[in-house]
């Protein structure tokens, strides 16, 4: 089974990039999903891209790239959150099965 | 991202402060810029932080806002690079009055802030545990709702103390 990778991007990678990837992760696990997930700075994220699938932020992306983007605000407020991470789990699902057949 | 167990109950094992001369309350300020100067000099006074922390919380604010809306009012958690950090820290306000901070991810919209949490973080790994409970309290409407009209330091730190307790007993 392919593991999907998803980068957690915040403005410097201090705390909030963490805070919200552990968030995120707890919410896969809890569906059976066990992605490979990273925290990064925002200026990191240009030479990191291209290893990841999905890519959460919680500043503004402005590397140009075809792959999904969410917002990672709603996992710091709370606000949003069911929403944002029934997304992110349709997406993980739709990669896990794409990737796994190849 | 390590395998860190933030569920453990021991608080002590890091020193993330969060102290009654770091606390601020329904202080009367102008702007963000304001109260980022006043909190940066008490961390600094206090020995949290170098001398450069405050300008670059400042710079930073700019380029990556801090401004979130939570559901019960508007916070931000201004910080900066580990490398203007000496001890770890968080420094809280309220505000008499709301100060205009731009959002989080999206630099073009306001948020109203009346609680500031303004965090001085030398090593994030470290302190996970401590923080990503302080940074829950977002989500504990009750907690901030009672930060919000608290009338002392004291009774600030028991809010932010009650509501970490109350994380590391669930």
């Amino acid at each position: 089974m392919y593991k999907v990778k998803i980068v957690v991007v915040c403005g410097s990678g201090v705390a909030m990039a963490m805070h919200a990837a552990y968030k995120l992760r707890e919410y896969l696990e809890k569906e059976k999903l066990y992605a490979h997930i990273d925290g990064c700075g925002n200026n990191e994220l240009p030479g990191k891209i291209s290893a990841y699938d999905i890519v959460v932020s919680n500043a503004q992306v402005t590397v140009k790239t075809d792959k999904p983007i969410f917002s990672a605000i709603p996992l710091i407020t709370g606000v949003g959150e069911k929403e944002l991470v029934e997304k992110i789990i349709v997406k993980v699902r739709e990669i896990q099965e794409e990737k796994s057949n190849k | 991202m390590g395998n860190i167990n933030f569920n453990d109950e021991n608080m002590k094992q890091d020193e993330l402060s969060i102290e009654e001369n770091l606390i601020l309350v329904k202080e009367k300020v102008t702007s963000r810029e304001d109260i980022i100067r006043k909190l940066g000099n008490m961390l600094l006074e206090n020995g949290y932080v170098k001398d450069t922390y405050t300008q670059a919380v400042l710079d930073r604010e700019i380029e990556y806002p801090t401004g979130l809306q939570a559901r019960v009012t508007g916070v931000a958690i201004p910080h900066t690079d580990t490398e203007h950090v000496l001890k770890p820290a968080v420094a809280i306000a309220t505000l008499d009055s709301p100060v205009i901070f731009n959002g989080m991810g999206m630099p073009d919209t306001e948020v109203e802030v009346d609680i500031i949490l303004m965090l001085a973080i030398h090593d994030p790994k470290l302190v996970v545990s401590t923080l990503r409970k302080v940074i829950f309290i977002l989500e504990d409407d009750e907690a901030l709702k009672k930060m919000r009209f608290a009338k002392s330091k004291l009774e600030i730190k028991s809010i932010m103390f009650n509501h970490i307790r109350s994380l590391a007993n669930k």
